[in-house]
């Protein structure tokens, strides 16, 4: 199950301008952990250290954001899934 | 169910004529409210070539049809007129009470025409307005102003009103309402104009609704939806106090005038940096994320500096153009700016712009009163914000603007003025976020990051669809961005409340506030934020605006972006004329950047036609 996940600005600076990486995974959560294996730097700031996400960020898939429970929420091949960071302007 | 379109009161100045009138049902149901109103009557009253300092050209105040109700964050409110600093129309949003104010007084504009002879206030209660004298206010910094008027008219009153700053006519004065600011593009400086002090409005609760069973339903509806929120949680949490620590990571935190995305040390201004001089949180009306954070200094040479802020752009304004790490000063910078009435955006840039003038050696000590403008000095920028508030020395020159800076020096000096259409850059470097900045180019204001903010660049938002933030080929999502943020600001609703989950009762609360049923549909809001955004084009046009008018300035188009430990190192903005063109198409407009026939008569601004000659 092929997934892909976008990485913001942001944390494309932890890893070296990486943008985007293909994971396999049947929920949201299993494809981030699977590219936190793979980047471990990205860790601590995508979760706290319970295993939630982090205030301050956002999941979608497709297009569609995937609150509430983010990290449940059903993925299909083929997907893409992209990790914002909420909206902080100025 | 009876219309409810909104009332206006209008108040002549020159004459003391005052008169109430209620908004015709075509204007509701074409502009919805709040900026919509604004430049619908704005086009309709100005006329072209009006002195924005004369007597002729008005100042538009605009609460939006949800304001002053139990609905979250939709009580910001707005000033429209001609900006004496563009030239161009003008639009700056405004937080605190004020907004719910007015429509407690059963007002959602107030139209301010003519100019008194002697400094005068206005005074509004739900059955009255009065011009009374202001000879006891000017002169006074906006704290004293409002502490004054709410001595004199008690504590349920609420005034917008500007410094010294907006008395001097200095080009970029704000209004400020409480410690908020309707900053930008010199509104501050049309009141002055007129000898108009403050507008104060002294009213208790009162609600103005065309259904409010179904609104209120909606409004608890939205409620419920806010308080689990996560991105109200955080904005309930850090405000927009932590911005920088995004944007000098991926080397878009605009420094040294424009020349670098990322200044050395940022780590000095992260946002766990200010948390910790901070001592409490103030908001809006009806409002619960009490997103203004309060700072205050305890020790060195700012020990006593006091204010609601900085927020980002404030925090960009008075560290990043100087290249200062000084969390301090900026906290001192900011409550200056609020305490003279002046926009902190301008006001910071235009002191980089000095900054690099006296590197380049353009302007020297002896033109500066002795201050040295030297990168990394905070000193003297503190120092000429009370210089540039009270026109003294060199501040006299700078209170112009960095556009007129530069015509009057000349010597070459226009090509470090970082504005676009006359208005100062705020904290987003345009060749790191290239959606960002070619809104700042073809907003109708001038370069404002709020008029159609590019979230999908800078945070990586996938909708309407993900962005590389290098591309200058998305002239769809500047146009999705500019026409959205026109249709909130109907609302009018805070920019980062959009994103707390309920946009979809948005339509819904119009159509029970108004009691126009086609408000509900999200399809007819975006035309309404496509019609607004045309007729801003139009009125533009009218002034002498166009295609010229729409770049970037030349650092940005040929100087290589500097972006330190960041990517985007040697980026530009390279392809104007390109993006131009593409822009113009999709909006339906001709080379030149005019809405064509077609477009218009789509739009029902049929009767524009006429006037701008397409």
């Amino acid at each position: 199950m092929t997934v892909e996940v976008n990485i913001p600005p942001v944390l494309q600076a932890l890893v070296n301008g990486v943008n985007r990486i293909n994971v396999e995974g049947s929920a949201v959560g299993e494809c981030l952990n699977e590219m936190v294996a793979k980047y471990p730097q990205l860790k601590p700031k995508l979760f706290n250290k319970r295993g939630n996400l982090r205030k301050g960020i956002s999941i979608f898939i497709n297009k569609e954001n995937a609150f509430p429970e983010p990290l449940l929420k059903p993925v299909r091949p083929g997907d893409k899934i992209y990790i914002s960071h909420i909206v902080l302007g100025g | 169910m009876e219309v409810n379109t909104g009332k206006i009161l209008r108040v002549n100045l020159s004459t003391g004529k005052v008169s109430r009138e209620s908004v015709p049902e075509s204007i509701a149901t074409d502009f919805i409210g709040g900026r919509g109103y604004g430049v619908k009557y704005l086009y309709d009253e100005i006329a072209p070539g009006t002195d924005p300092l004369g007597e002729k050209n008005k100042v538009i105040m605009l609460a939006g049809p949800l304001a002053g109700t139990m609905a979250q964050a939709v009580s910001r409110w707005i000033v429209c007129t001609r900006s004496p600093l563009t030239g161009a129309f003008a639009r700056s949003v405004c937080g605190a009470d004020f907004g719910a104010w007015m429509r407690f007084a059963d007002l959602e504009v107030i139209i301010i025409e003519g100019k008194t002879e002697k400094p005068a206030y206005i005074h509004i209660t739900p059955d009255g307005c009065e011009i009374l004298s202001a000879k006891e206010i000017w002169g006074k910094d906006t704290k004293e102003t409002q502490a004054w008027l709410n001595s004199q008219h008690g504590k349920n009153t609420r005034t917008a009103c500007i410094g010294p700053a907006g008395e001097k006519l200095v080009k970029y004065a704000a209004v400020v309402s409480d410690r908020r600011t309707a900053g930008r593009c010199g509104t501050g400086t049309v009141m002055g104009s007129k000898n108009l002090k403050a507008v104060a409005i002294t009213a208790t609760r009162a609600l103005h609704l065309a259904d409010p069973d179904t609104y209120n339903t909606l409004a608890r509806e939205q409620v419920n939806i806010i308080k689990d929120n996560d991105a109200f949680l955080n904005h309930k949490e850090w405000g927009t106090t932590s911005t920088q620590d995004i944007t000098n990571t991926i080397g878009i935190y605009p420094v040294r005038n424009f020349r670098y995305g990322q200044q050395v040390d940022y780590q000095k201004l992260a946002g766990a940096e200010y948390r910790k001089l901070r001592v409490g949180d103030m908001g809006c009306y009806s409002c619960p994320a009490r997103c203004g954070k309060v700072h205050t200094v305890t020790s060195g040479i700012y020990k006593g500096a006091h204010s609601e802020g900085p927020e980002y752009e404030s925090i960009w304004a008075f560290t990043g153009p100087i290249e200062s790490n000084n969390i301090e000063a900026s906290i001192r910078a900011d409550q200056l700016c609020d305490d003279y009435g002046l926009d902190t955006i301008s006001t910071g840039n235009t002191i980089g712009f000095a900054y690099e003038l006296y590197e380049k050696g353009l302007i020297n000590k002896s033109d500066t009163s002795g201050l040295e403008l030297i990168y990394g000095r905070h000193e003297p920028m503190v120092a000429l914000i009370k210089k540039i508030a009270l026109r003294e020395g060199i501040g006299d020159l700078l209170a112009e603007g960095t556009m007129r800076v530069a015509a009057k020096l000349d010597k070459g000096s226009d090509v470090y003025a970082m504005n676009v259409k006359g208005l100062e850059m705020p904290a987003y470097e345009p060749r790191g976020a290239k959606s960002q900045g070619y809104n700042y180019a073809t907003a109708s204001v001038g370069a404002s990051h709020c008029y159609g903010y590019a979230a999908q660049d800078i945070f990586g938002a996938p909708f309407p669809h993900p962005t590389d933030r290098f591309d200058e080929g998305n002239a769809d999502i500047v146009i999705f961005n500019q026409n959205s943020t026109a249709s909130n600001e109907c609302g009018v609703i805070c920019a980062f409340a959009g994103g707390w989950g309920w946009a979809q009762l948005y339509g819904k609360l119009l159509a029970a506030a108004r009691g126009i049923d086609k408000f509900k549909d999200d399809a007819y809001l975006a035309e309404v934020g496509d019609r607004m955004f045309n007729l801003e084009r139009a009125f533009n046009i009218r002034q002498g605006f166009g295609r010229k008018d729409d770049y970037l300035p030349d650092r940005i188009r040929t100087e290589p972006l500097h972006t330190r430990e960041a990517k985007g190192e040697g980026q530009i903005v390279g392809h104007s004329d390109e993006f131009l063109d593409k822009y113009y198409e999709l909006r339906g407009w001709t080379k030149d950047g005019v809405p064509n026939e077609k477009k218009l008569k789509e739009l029902r601004l049929d009767s524009v036609l006429k006037d701008i000659k397409v």
